[in-house]
């Protein structure tokens, strides 16, 4: 690797070997004597190499393989095919000063134990990563005024709301000062607020320690604050590497529009925008419309035509994704 | 290293100690098996004088001490590790710089033994004062040459156990494998009755398996029946499986890492 990459990734593949039978009694009893199995291409061919202090996005629908690359670059998982280098090290390897180096937080899992307040799981982890007492106090510290930890961590966890919860895992990865953060889905399920401090804190966090950030998210706000550029991953295949501002200018500037209206199929929708999926397969129709025209077809769909409902969106991250692609 | 056995050790035991109610019903449901031997073989050796030279004596002997051995011993590997692997939770102790079986699991088990061992031991006790042992044959020598064998007999179990619960990388159905490799303890190991009242050739296959040096060999250790000739055979014994163990689980954790999906995370 050279000097300024702190992460390079080459012709990255993981294929899963997903065993699978039909539903019921007769297909059960087969499966026991000759189990069928199908490869899943998770990560196909991906490269892709990070210099220090980077905060990059890791965007992709539900299954594209954003979570599998991850787990590969913190050394969870083999790849099938393929190599990494992070600060040197092969990940899969899982040598000791490489771990003490990485954290990997997620935000589906909790890796604090439930029982005992978040302070007991922090000396642990202070006992894991062989930190003094002078650096371990100085970083408790200054997570504790960064992420305004306060009494927080002397609760059992199993006491804490989600967002408190998400704040200690933050704090117990973070224990050891890693100098590069693999975050699937920090903010998940965080409210509003919530996520606007974590985001603050990755930032910060950033900054103050020249940390390499790769993080995946559903909420396309987190990309947007946090991220300069972007690494778009779909099928397992690497689509889009590159600034996060060419990215929404290549794909863009949709909105969708959807409207209620009674016998929808008897009208021709055709002239005000192009036929679109919604979100959770109401009555309503959807329309894509580019973004400078929306006031314009809003305002002419409620004048032409007899609506009893209306709402205006930026089009789900999942379609503005396969968008970028299909066209 | 010290420093992180000791915080795992607080960790554990702040958690375990939640969970004693949970302990307690477990002690009692290990206890049933042993006790009821202790009183069938004990009334039979009563009614005949003696079964093949135990008396009666000798059984309560026997099945008191074979409670202790068995609480030093044993282990609960896989049910603190099974799911783990299974469900994914391990992940995040496979990205740290320790080795999770050889910090986390093993302190998880041994806090569980020493919580065990506390409410245990007033039963033991109480048992003691119903069947009024004669525990003249344990000397302070045969204590002293028992503690190693106690120790490598908890190392060969722990680790024999590991390799098994290590199955569950590659499939879910680790619990069954483990119950017949428990079938096998129970059988050889001298857990179900003292070994030389088992058949020939049983006795002549035990001899050359780990198993009895979890229950047996330190018992009979303790209650100085053993001719120097049989002390040696189990150093042997014990020196081989325990590097077998030790090997065995290297490869095949490694192996496991290499298998694991990560599911869930």
């Amino acid at each position: 690797m050279t000097i300024e990459n702190i992460i390079e990734v080459k012709d990255l593949s993981k294929t899963y070997k997903v065993s699978e039978r039909d539903s019921g009694f007769k297909a059960a009893v087969a499966s026991f004597f000759k189990r069928k199995f199908k490869d899943v291409k998770a990560v196909d061919h991906v490269h892709f190499s990070i210099r220090p202090g980077e905060m990059v996005g890791f965007l992709g629908p539900n299954g594209a393989g954003k979570t599998t690359t991850l787990k590969m670059l913190s050394g969870l998982l083999n790849p099938t095919f393929g190599h990494a280098k992070v600060m040197g090290y092969t990940p899969w390897e899982l040598r000791g000063e490489y771990l003490s180096a990485i954290t990997l937080i997620m935000g589906q899992r909790n890796r604090l134990s439930w029982d005992i307040p978040a302070a007991d799981s922090f000396l642990l982890n202070q006992a894991i990563y062989r930190i003094g007492d002078i650096e371990y106090k100085q970083t408790m510290r200054e997570l504790d005024e960064l992420l305004e930890l306060g009494d927080v961590v002397k609760k059992p966890v199993r006491n804490l709301s989600l967002g408190e919860r998400m704040k200690c895992e933050l704090a117990a990865g973070l224990i050891h000062r890693p100098s590069v953060l693999f975050l699937d889905e920090p903010t998940i399920g965080l409210d509003i607020t919530a996520q606007a401090r974590i985001r603050e804190f990755l930032r910060e966090y950033n900054r103050r320690y020249n940390a390499t950030i790769i993080l995946t998210s559903h909420y396309m706000a987190d990309v947007t604050a946090l991220c300069e550029r972007v690494i778009l991953i779909h099928h397992g295949k690497l689509m889009y590497d590159g600034a996060l501002a060419e990215l929404s200018r290549k794909i863009a500037p949709f909105k969708v529009i959807g409207v209620g209206l009674e016998n929808a199929a008897d009208y021709d929708l055709t002239g005000y925008g192009e036929r679109t999926v919604g979100e959770n397969g109401d009555a309503m129709v959807y329309l894509r419309v580019p973004a400078e025209q929306a006031t314009s077809v809003t305002s002419r769909l409620l004048a032409e035509l007899p609506i009893h409902d209306i709402t205006i969106a930026d089009p789900p991250i999942e379609s503005v994704i396969e968008q970028a692609f299909q066209g | 290293m010290l420093k992180i056995y000791k915080n795992f050790w607080l960790v554990n035991w702040a958690e375990q100690w939640q969970y004693r109610a949970n302990l307690l019903m477990y002690l009692f449901y290990w206890l049933v098996s042993p006790i009821i031997y202790l009183a069938v073989w004990t009334s039979i050796a009563n009614s005949k004088g003696d079964v093949k030279g135990y008396t009666a004596n000798d059984f309560i002997t026997y099945y008191l001490l074979l409670l202790v051995v068995d609480q030093i011993t044993s282990n609960i590997v896989i049910h603190i590790l099974a799911d783990k692997i299974m469900d994914g939770a391990i992940s995040s102790e496979i990205i740290k710089p320790v080795h999770p079986v050889l910090t986390s699991t093993l302190v998880y088990n041994v806090a569980f033994k020493a919580l065990n061992f506390i409410g245990f031991l007033p039963i033991w006790v109480a048992l003691n004062f119903l069947f009024k042992p004669n525990y003249a044959a344990i000397t302070w020598q045969n204590i002293l040459l028992a503690v190693p064998f106690l120790i490598a007999g908890f190392a060969i179990s722990f680790l024999i156990s590991a390799v098994i619960t290590s199955v569950a990388f590659w499939t879910t159905r680790v619990y069954s494998i483990h119950e017949f490799y428990f079938a096998l303890v129970v059988l050889f190991s001298g857990q179900f009755v003292p070994l030389t009242l088992m058949p020939e050739m049983i006795q002549s296959i035990a001899r050359y398996l780990p198993f009895q040096l979890m229950i047996y060999f330190p018992i009979e250790l303790l209650l100085g029946r053993l001719a120097p000739g049989e002390i040696l055979h189990g150093v042997g014994l014990a020196v081989f499986w325990f590097t077998f163990a030790v090997v065995a689980f290297k490869i095949v954790w490694k192996r496991g890492l290499k298998q694991y999906s990560a599911v869930g995370a």
